[in-house]
């Protein structure tokens, strides 16, 4: 690669940053339909900031699923007792693996927002499934938080613009997260 | 083949104002697993590298039956004709036709002649861990939330025998057992229009395009984030489609040239003379010491993505996930490998790499890079030496190029 073309290529990605920043494109999801940041707000059941504890797989009605159990550290909206499980479906179990794309999973010690959904007399489940999981990432040196939307976490290449764009929140420092969060659920608009 | 391998090394990048502003993209991938070592060598095959999940591609092998029952509180699939036996044929049509989208595939032995005759199923509920792949339209799953519009759960095997239902035993590392594909049947704001319908229908979902894409599913593939790539996880906006419609002449035109490649990886044909090209290389960094020192053993850059953009057409290719290699019996080396396969010969390429992002969590981008390794912890009675843990997304660098040798 010339340096011309090393040059041109360094300003594509540049600008393709930048784009993230601009873009907030409205797109629908094969598995997901594009809920808006509102929605997830407005037809979550709970939300909260939560610290995952332990995850464990199972048979249940003829599927593999996994419920996750949280420590909630910060209720955003709903009333939620100090731990909450949520039960995705999903898992492994006795040599076989369950599947489904676009359900998160979740390791021991790391924190999320979710956007939580349930119907009465059942476990809890994470809305719009990568749509409403807010994982929290924490710099070692400076202790800064960000979040970052599960759905959001693959920028995406476009072959005919040769360029790349995201969507959806990622990188967002918390305190400028929890200020949308908490305008979404008054009901202004962003 | 023209093909120009190029060296990929990484220097430090600055972040700004804590945003991450690297690019990246990530193509084609598949779902993987890694066998159950800690069962006899006979049924795990004894390496803890990760295999992909695939079907058996054998004549006849692929069954795929489908539930009759269709939604009517609300009418959530949509047709031209609406006769009862009419409505019944449209919808066979689209699957049929989906199907035959990923078997139009040059280049692999997922061939026309490895699905056998569809068939039908009165139930509703004929969705579940049975052993019979099947796609259901009116069957209520309490996986669903708004916004979910379908979704395929597939069930693998990570050692040989395992049996599900009444399935076949499997006798491959990564075989797929049941896929089945589950439409949303209670949204009332969400429909699905056959292609024929679709034109009158303009807040309908395409149910070929959506379909194709959970097909893909079904036959091992993940998530790809190249755009027009029909594996990429948004759909087309109600009343529009994926690439464009498949014909006679060229069945898998829904398609991207990503998809076709991760196909040919997936189900690679050995006669096949035109896709045999491949790019390898290693991405590191120009100062070892910002190699992350937990845990033990990461000698390269781990956690990017790389992609092969054809010169003259600027059509993506392919591409992978790099940081890691493999070799019998295990575990994952985060070595800063990659390798591109089947890339049509006598081509000219561009290889973009970049990194991910450091908050991404590795599950969050691609099942791949979330199980490549398999531990004691994870596992227990996991034998030690083909344990491994996976290191962060090394996410601090920008790619500079030289020339290869």
């Amino acid at each position: 690669m010339s340096y011309r073309q090393r040059r041109r290529f360094f300003w594509i990605m540049f600008l393709g940053g930048l784009a993230v920043v601009a873009l907030a494109a409205a797109l629908s999801a094969t598995t997901l339909s594009k809920l808006r940041f509102a929605e997830l707000a407005q037809k979550s059941t709970a939300v909260a900031r939560l610290r995952c504890l332990s995850a464990v797989s199972r048979w249940e009605n003829g599927e593999i699923w996994t419920e996750t159990r949280f420590e909630v550290l910060e209720t955003e909206k709903g009333l939620l007792p100090g731990l909450v499980s949520v039960r995705m479906l999903g898992g492994h179990v006795e040599g076989l693996h369950s599947r489904v794309e676009g359900v998160p999973v979740f390791r021991p010690g790391e924190e999320v927002y979710l956007f939580l959904w349930g119907r009465a007399g059942e476990p809890f489940s994470v809305l719009g499934w990568s749509q409403g999981t807010f994982r929290i990432a924490q710099n070692p040196e400076t202790g800064a938080e960000t979040v970052t939307q599960d759905s959001a976490a693959m920028p995406v290449f476009d072959p005919q613009k040769q360029h790349f764009r995201r969507d959806g929140i990622r990188n967002w420092p918390v305190v400028l997260f929890q200020e949308k969060l908490r305008g979404a659920l008054m009901q202004r608009r962003w | 083949m023209q093909t120009k391998a190029r060296k990929f090394f990484a220097t430090a990048l600055a972040s700004l104002y804590g945003l991450c502003f690297a690019p990246l993209a990530q193509a084609y991938a598949f779902n993987e697993l890694i066998p159950d070592v800690r069962q006899p060598a006979s049924v795990s095959g004894g390496s803890a590298c990760p295999v992909k999940a695939h079907r058996l591609t054998a004549a006849g092998s692929i069954t795929e039956r489908w539930s009759t029952a269709l939604g009517t509180a609300p009418v959530t699939i949509i047709t031209l004709d609406q006769t009862p036996t009419g409505r019944l044929n449209e919808i066979e049509q689209v699957i049929t036709t989906a199907l035959g989208v990923w078997t139009g595939v040059s280049g692999t032995t997922l061939l026309p002649a490895s699905l056998a005759p569809l068939t039908r199923v009165a139930a509703a509920t004929s969705c579940g861990s049975d052993g019979v792949n099947s796609i259901c339209f009116d069957q209520s799953d309490s996986a669903f939330t708004p916004g979910v519009l379908a979704f395929t759960r597939v069930i693998t095997a990570d050692k040989i025998g395992t049996q599900l239902g009444s399935g076949p035993a499997a006798t491959q590392f990564g075989q797929i057992l049941d896929a089945d594909v589950y439409f949303n049947p209670s949204d009332s704001q969400v429909t699905f229009a056959t292609p024929t319908a679709l034109p009158a229908n303009q807040k309908a979902y395409d149910l070929e395009s959506i379909l194709t894409h959970e097909l893909g599913h079904s036959f091992g593939f993940s998530h790809s984030a190249v755009w027009n790539a029909m594996m990429y996880p948004f759909a087309p906006a109600p009343g529009t489609i994926t690439g464009t419609r498949p014909s006679i002449q060229q069945p898998d035109a829904p398609l991207g040239d990503d998809d076709r490649t991760g196909l040919r990886v997936l189900y690679p044909d050995p006669a096949d003379t035109v896709h045999t090209g491949s790019i390898a290389g290693r991405i590191v960094p120009a100062n070892p010491l910002s190699l992350p020192g937990a845990p033990p053993g990461v000698t390269g850059i781990f956690g990017s993505h790389v992609v092969a953009v054809d010169s003259t057409s600027g059509a993506v290719i392919g591409a992978t996930i790099g940081g890691w290699s493999c070799a019998a019996p295990g575990p994952a080396q985060f070595d800063g490998s990659y390798k591109i396969d089947r890339l049509p010969v006598g081509h000219s390429y561009t290889i973009y790499a970049e990194s991910l992002n450091g908050v991404v969590d590795p599950s969050q981008v691609s099942d791949a890079t979330a199980t490549l390794c398999r531990n004691s912890t994870t596992d227990p009675g996991w034998p030690p030496l083909q344990g491994c843990v996976v290191p962060a997304v090394n996410a601090s660098f920008t790619t500079r190029t030289r020339p290869g040798p």
